[in-house]
């Protein structure tokens, strides 16, 4: 077997708009030639701003959309014009988390039919008590309670609901999970419960996870490796480690340092990109980034960039100058981390040992909800 | 400190219907040049504080508890829609999270500046014009002449946000209140916001209130923090005193459960459960219910008015944590 389980060549999608009675008809680069290996266990980060493709690109991955061009490999085998019941069959091995909790479940359907559906579909010799347990299982397993299961969507929080997405996820026992900004929607308290979860259960079923998400600090948590994408293409690939220690392309540089940092008083240089992303329907020539890159140089607008390596961990980046320009900026990775005060370090080692004592029970059922709290805090009584 | 620009007194309201504050006894000031973060996670009530101070909260659907504003040496209670009113968009002007909705899809983006300019301002039609462009020039639209023919739609996210920015700032507000101004933004863009505002803040001296649910803009930005949690302020202080001495078990909650750009990875701290309905507070300390270290008597009785100096407050029985394990071992 080999250690790939998932690989794009070539991927590209482009959409027509316009060419009504008003508007000229224009082509929307969305994925302009992505190329990527996704390994087998691994935690895979796409990452970028709004517009570079990235939505479109985990549709293309899961077959949600058909590719104008290019080839996707699942397992060794050629997915890319899979139809009918070959893809059904796919499904059930591959699976997708959505961003929005509110809109991704049907309202009219309790919690438990919502999570039987995918076993009816994926797994229909299974019996209707056979099923109900499952449902049961499931249930646990995300941290809702069985008796959720009569319950509907409107009844419960944006985690409780990201939670029903990912039980939805998992009912089929997909090896390959793919995840479209599935924290992006929830507070940061939640947004931990439900990053922790993911975690937790990767390793769990033995599966591989897609994420694609814009927020690098929640990448750099739950990630081995990442591609950076803009305006449709990747430009920077590596380990997680790698990319946050010692981005190459400057567009990586850029992102990783605008992200405001929760450190108070710690001053770093910002490199400021100008102006904003420009149309994927018209992309600047040569280098797309060069519109917006503090380093570009006079041939950047006519000569295309391919990905090259950039470091000896299988680092890559698309750029013509990146040797130059990391020799300009040693600093372009993460600063080393912030040393809190020693009464501010004391609490938080008291506050995390406190909720190591409420987590440390049977189940992955803690956090679940004030409900399941409350029913925790009797049984410590 | 002198006397602050912007002071409010045990600011609580509710909504017609419901028998608890959405906002229980808010308290804070805000001097020239500073930058008051309110930060909280969906619901805590920071973005009703906002339109409360705006006058903008519909005054059939809401009952005042209390609320006593004092502006640049003038007092007046919080109900006082018309005195509020009269300054809305003058000397207190806002920014909203949207601004795609909060442009008017239908007016030219000159026009909608220049209305906020001739509204208050005694001025002509060409004298507001003229001070829409040199607003749009101030925060850094590009080609501002062409801009001010616009229609909010030709532009991207970003620059509607300078938009917005620009006719706030028309008339030179001494208090700027911006909610959640860069959330719909991406993180470039958010960069070039947040600096823009800071700068236009040095220029004017005016004080700011950002309602914000990012510790990293606050740690970024922020003079003074106020945490809010289920309507209630849990912690204030000054920027050093919540990241360096956090006491309040919800601030040091919330802080661990931001996953970090540095260090070593680690597993992510939780808050656990979810914020109860605002029908099921419990009457005391409206964390009690998600607190790790909560006793019988959180969930009874509030706690005491916020305890510490005035430049660093928190509301709990315990505070700081350190108290609370010697106490409860």
């Amino acid at each position: 077997m080999s250690d790939v389980i998932l690989r794009a060549t070539g991927l590209r999608k482009h959409f027509r708009t316009g060419g009504g009675m008003f508007a000229r008809q224009s082509t929307v680069r969305a994925v302009d030639g992505v190329t990527l290996d996704v390994r087998r266990g691994e935690t895979f980060a796409i990452v970028g701003e709004s517009g570079c493709g990235k939505s479109t690109l985990a549709r293309l991955l899961m077959r949600l959309l058909e590719p104008t061009d290019g080839r996707i490999d699942f397992d060794g085998r050629d997915i890319s014009d899979l139809k009918g019941r070959d893809l059904r069959d796919l499904r059930r091995e591959m699976q997708f988390i959505f961003q929005d909790p509110f809109s991704s479940l049907n309202p009219r359907m309790s919690v438990g039919r919502l999570v039987a559906e995918p076993l009816e579909t994926h797994h229909p010799q299974m019996g209707r008590e056979e099923r109900r347990e499952e449902v049961a299982r499931l249930l646990g397993i995300v941290g809702l309670r069985p008796e959720h299961a009569d319950r509907y969507p409107h009844e419960f929080s944006g985690g409780q609901r990201q939670r029903i997405g990912i039980a939805r996820a998992l009912a089929s026992r997909p090896r390959l999970v793919i995840g479209d900004e599935p924290v992006s929607a929830l507070d940061v308290s939640v947004q931990a419960q439900v990053v922790n979860l993911l975690h937790d259960l990767k390793a769990e079923f033995d599966m591989t996870l897609v994420i694609i998400a814009h927020d690098l600090a929640v990448i750099r948590h739950m990630s081995d490796r990442v591609a950076v994408m803009y305006l449709g293409q990747i430009v920077e690939t590596g380990t997680t480690d790698d990319i946050f220690a010692h981005p190459r392309h400057p567009y990586t540089m850029a992102l990783l340092s605008a992200i405001p940092e929760p450190v108070h008083g710690r001053a770093r240089t910002r490199l400021a990109l100008s102006g904003e992303t420009p149309s994927p329907a018209n992309p600047p020539s040569g280098c797309r980034f060069h519109t917006r890159c503090p380093f570009a140089r006079e041939d950047c607008a006519q000569r295309v960039p391919e990905l090259r390596p950039a470091g000896p961990g299988g680092q890559h980046a698309a750029c013509h100058y990146w040797e130059e320009i990391a020799a300009e900026r040693p600093d372009a990775g993460t600063p080393p981390a912030h040393e809190r005060k020693p009464q501010a370090a004391a609490r938080f080692a008291l506050y995390e040992a406190a909720i190591d004592r409420l987590n440390d029970r049977p189940e992955t059922a803690v956090n679940a909800g004030a409900n399941d709290m409350t029913q925790q805090e009797e049984d410590r009584r | 400190m002198t006397t602050p620009l912007l002071a409010v007194e045990d600011l609580s309201f509710r909504f017609r219907g419901h028998d608890q504050d959405v906002v229980q006894n808010l308290s804070f000031a805000l001097g020239r040049n500073e930058t008051l973060c309110i930060v909280g996670e969906s619901g805590c009530g920071k973005s009703v504080t906002a339109l409360a101070l705006m006058g903008l909260l519909p005054s059939d659907a809401v009952r005042f508890g209390g609320g006593r504003v004092t502006f640049d040496g003038d007092s007046y209670g919080i109900e006082d829609a018309g005195r509020i009113a009269s300054m809305r968009g003058d000397r207190m002007a806002m920014i909203f999270q949207e601004p795609m909705t909060s442009l008017n899809p239908a007016f030219r983006i000159g026009d909608q500046i220049a209305e906020a300019v001739e509204r208050h301002r005694r001025c002509g039609t060409e004298a507001a014009r003229a001070r829409a462009l040199e607003m749009l020039r101030r925060v850094g639209i590009p080609a501002p002449e062409q801009r001010l023919d616009e229609y909010p739609h030709q532009l991207s996210g970003g620059m509607r946000q300078r938009v917005m920015i620009a006719m706030a700032l028309a008339n030179d507000p001494e208090v700027l209140i911006a909610d959640e101004p860069t959330t719909a933004l991406d993180v470039t863009v958010q960069a070039q916001i947040l600096d823009l505002i800071a700068e236009l803040q040095t220029e004017t001296g005016m004080g700011t209130i950002m309602i914000t649910h990012d510790l990293g803009v606050v740690a970024e930005i922020a003079t003074n923090v106020a945490v809010m949690y289920a309507g209630q302020v849990v912690e204030y202080g000054s920027v050093q005193a919540i990241f360096d001495d956090p006491q309040h078990p919800y601030t040091i909650g919330l802080m661990s459960s931001v996953p970090s750009l540095t260090g070593p990875h680690r597993r992510l701290s939780t808050v656990p459960g979810t914020v109860p309905s605002i029908g099921q507070m419990p009457p005391g300390c409206r964390f009690s219910s998600r607190c790790p270290f909560a006793a019988p008597i959180c969930a009874e009785r509030p706690p005491l008015a916020p305890i510490g100096g005035a430049d660093h407050q928190v509301a709990c029985h315990f505070a700081p944590l350190e108290t609370m394990q010697e106490r409860r071992a």
